[in-house]
């Protein structure tokens, strides 16, 4: 398989690869020259390859260059490919991919923004990450912009959302919407009741996370504000960013350190799942599984408690290891509290199970096809709803999970009841696989000391299958003790972006439980809501009136 | 003299709101929870409310970020006077890791006059309940005993051999 996509490309593009670069089991970059890099993107895709995430990357210093990576997995053959190409920093053009790669819409837009390069045939190349008053030609990302650069705002500088289609109006959503619990902007278009469209205007949670990763701390600190990233699934930014450092500086850790990592990552796993449930009854008006569900996964917040000092935000993990054991007394205590939780889970499953009016609510709503889900690049929960059977735990597994038994569960419904079925079975699985972690658990250390310096300049590339979908990490390594370049796509990152074709000619009071069902955690994404008065035709709507709207769908016909 | 104040004006049921101005969800979800079966806050008559509007304070999360900066404050404006503002987590209090990076502005503080400030990262669930409850005088403020503070900064290890060398010096004199 490997061999067959290397004779590929030097049959179809020639001179224009300049190396082939195996550096780990499953990572191989491939270097070409700029201008072919659409059509490695495309023989690349034509093979099965999967778009995960493109990383652009500073490197004027060194050569006077600007590197943009575009990263592909393979699925089914457990290996990743990275398309690796530069621009000089002074003409800083290269072909978008974007035409034949929907999913590499926001990566190509992101380091327009940050990076200052262009991507020419691209569909939308509008700002995407930062302000409206972020003023024109500085690039944030560059080496030469401090990290705190705070350029002087501007008033009045509203971003341009798309032109509403011929007969249509405009409905506003967000920024600070409750149906959102964060801040971001949704343009909603519609006729009637029905949704005809819809433009995206997010990144207000941005914080500058990875230039103040490449600039200010070491590799010491990273993982604990790789965990801030996001409240919910902390732990997963942490392991992912260790791995691939782990990867890139060529560091074995022990194998009761990557036992206590999975660990950590199925019990968030139970938490979001839970999380999700209790939010998506919330959004539909059904509250009784709002309160239940989040009842049940409070015991699981104490065990954290016990378990590693905090409710959520863990700390556990550490490039090298972990933080803290499990000791055997504890491991009874996780065993009580998970079969007790499933337990409970079940009553609530068999509640959910045959209610009709969570039945009407959800089904047939949302749907897209399973060839839109895999040209879009959909991960997770929500692709595996539409039948695309793709799960980073037993595709690239990593951590213990090798030794783990267990289901991936796949739907064919397409719908937002799917997607929550998807999530309670993988629920039972998370219990399952927490059972055989403390039943194999070897013993040993838990950590191990770096004795050299990591090496710098090493690329690394690590997935990590979060709640909402598998989380990519990329890293190259620095010279000062900590990484020169960090990227995090979060798996919002990527469902969000299939999210207008979702919303496509449904009713706009499912528009919350839609949205909801991707479970979209923005602060990942953004790493980065109030009412567009711009445009006088907009009218605002809050949210006591669109949650009696999405509650008044139950009684539809 | 602002609890006795809050005590005159929030005497009965008071409704919060919810405004996330840049947090990663951590606080979010701790507020979340704070209605659900186990901390149950509506027995207080506080009420998690969905326009600024209706609502008599309001929680802060999250770093203020650039492109929330403008809205924050506009929805600060649309609260009814009197109005009590609550910062939430370290980043709310004081902007957390990221208070002076580019897209940041800081803490809370920075953009609205904030009352009460709750900290923890998150904070939990207890914290929050205890600083709308403090702030609504319905318990008294409580500091920790003097024991349980660290009272100073553990001397390292140079200044600790200084300072050994320096005591010797005047056992020295001394003799």
């Amino acid at each position: 398989m490997r061999k067959e996509l290397e004779a590929q490309f030097a049959v179809q593009l020639h001179d224009a690869v300049v190396c082939v670069e195996k550096t780990d089991q499953r990572t191989i970059f491939i270097d070409v020259k700029r201008e072919a890099i659409r059509r490695a993107a495309r023989i690349v895709t034509d093979a099965g390859g999967r778009y995960m995430c493109g990383v652009g990357y500073d490197n004027i210093a060194r050569d006077g260059t600007l590197g943009m990576v575009h990263t592909f997995s393979m699925d089914q053959n457990d290996y990743f490919i990275c398309i690796r190409t530069k621009v000089s920093a002074i003409d800083p053009v290269m072909e978008s991919i974007t035409p034949d790669l929907p999913s590499a819409g926001w990566s190509e837009r992101e380091f327009m923004d940050m990076l200052g390069m262009q991507f020419t045939n691209h569909p939308k190349p509008k700002r995407l990450v930062l302000a409206d008053d972020w003023p024109a030609g500085i690039y944030p990302l560059r080496k030469e912009v401090p990290y705190d650069l705070v350029p002087p705002g501007a008033e009045d500088v509203a971003y341009q959302l798309d032109e509403a289609p011929p007969g249509t109006r405009v409905v506003p959503i967000g920024p600070f919407h409750p149906s959102l619990h964060e801040p971001e902007h949704f343009a909603v278009y519609v006729d009637g009741e029905t949704i005809k469209g819809c433009d995206y205007r997010g990144f207000m949670t941005h914080r500058g996370i990875e230039k103040l990763c490449q600039t200010q701390v070491s590799y010491n600190e990273v993982p604990f504000i790789a965990e801030r990233i996001c409240g919910i699934c902390g732990s997963v930014h942490a392991t992912a960013f260790s791995q691939a450092v782990e990867s890139a500086g060529g560091i074995k850790i022990p194998r009761r350190a990557e036992y206590i990592r999975t660990l950590m990552l199925e019990i968030e796993r139970i938490h979001s799942h839970l999380l999700w449930l209790g939010v998506a009854g919330h959004l539909i008006g059904f509250d009784t599984v709002f309160m239940q569900a989040w009842r049940v996964r409070e015991q699981l917040m104490w065990l954290c408690e016990r378990l590693t000092g905090n409710r959520k935000t863990y700390g556990m993990v550490l490039i090298g290891g972990v933080r803290r054991d499990i000791t055997s007394a504890i491991a009874d205590d996780i065993r009580a509290v998970v079969k007790k939780i499933e337990e409970e889970l079940r009553v609530i499953h068999r509640a959910i199970e045959k209610d009709s009016s969570i039945h009407k609510r959800t089904k047939g709503v949302g749907t897209i096809t399973k060839e839109e889900a895999i040209a879009w690049g959909l991960i997770g929960p929500v692709a595996r709803a539409r039948g695309v059977d793709v799960d980073a735990r037993r595709d690239h597994p990593y951590a213990a999970y090798n030794d783990m038994k267990f289901d991936v569960p796949v739907l064919t419904d397409c719908d937002v009841w799917s997607t929550l079925v998807v999530r309670v079975l993988e629920t039972y699985e998370a219990i399952r696989i927490i059972h055989q972690v403390l039943d194999k658990m070897p013993s040993g250390e838990i950590f191990v000391e770096l004795k050299d310096k990591i090496p710098a300049l090493r690329h690394a590339i690590t997935t990590v299958e979060a709640p909402r979908g598998e989380s990519t990490h990329y890293v190259i390594t620095g010279e000062d003790n900590r990484p020169d370049r960090w990227r995090v796509r979060a798996p919002t990152y990527t469902n969000l972006q299939a999210v207008p074709l979702m919303l496509l000619n449904e009713q706009f009071g499912d528009f919350p439980i839609i949205m909801g069902s991707i479970d979209p955690c923005f602060s990942c994404t953004d790493r980065v809501a109030v009412i567009d008065l711009q445009s006088g035709k907009a009218r605002s709507m809050t949210r006591r009136e669109l949650e009696f709207l999405s509650r008044e769908q139950l009684h539809r016909p | 003299m602002l609890r006795n104040l809050c005590k005159r004006m929030f005497k009965r049921s008071v409704w919060v709101y919810h405004c996330n101005t840049g947090a990663c969800n951590g606080c979010d979800i701790e507020i979340l929870n704070i209605l659900t079966p186990y901390y149950d806050v509506e027995r207080f008559g506080i009420k998690l409310v969905a326009s600024p509007r209706h609502a008599d304070a309001m929680l802060i999360s999250g770093a203020v970020t650039r492109p929330t900066l403008p809205l924050v404050k506009r929805a600060y404006e649309a609260i009814p006077s009197p109005k009590l503002v609550f910062a939430i987590g370290s980043c709310a209090s004081g902007g957390g890791a990221w208070f002076d990076s580019y897209n940041v502005t800081g803490g809370v503080d920075k953009v609205l006059p904030v009352n009460y400030y709750i900290p923890g990262c998150p904070s939990r669930p207890e914290a929050i309940l205890f600083g709308v409850a403090l702030a609504l005088g319905l318990v008294e403020k409580e500091a920790a005993p003097i024991e349980l503070k660290q009272v100073e900064f553990p001397i390292d290890m140079y200044e600790r051999n200084e300072a050994w060398k320096k005591r010797n010096d005047i056992y020295e004199l001394l003799k």
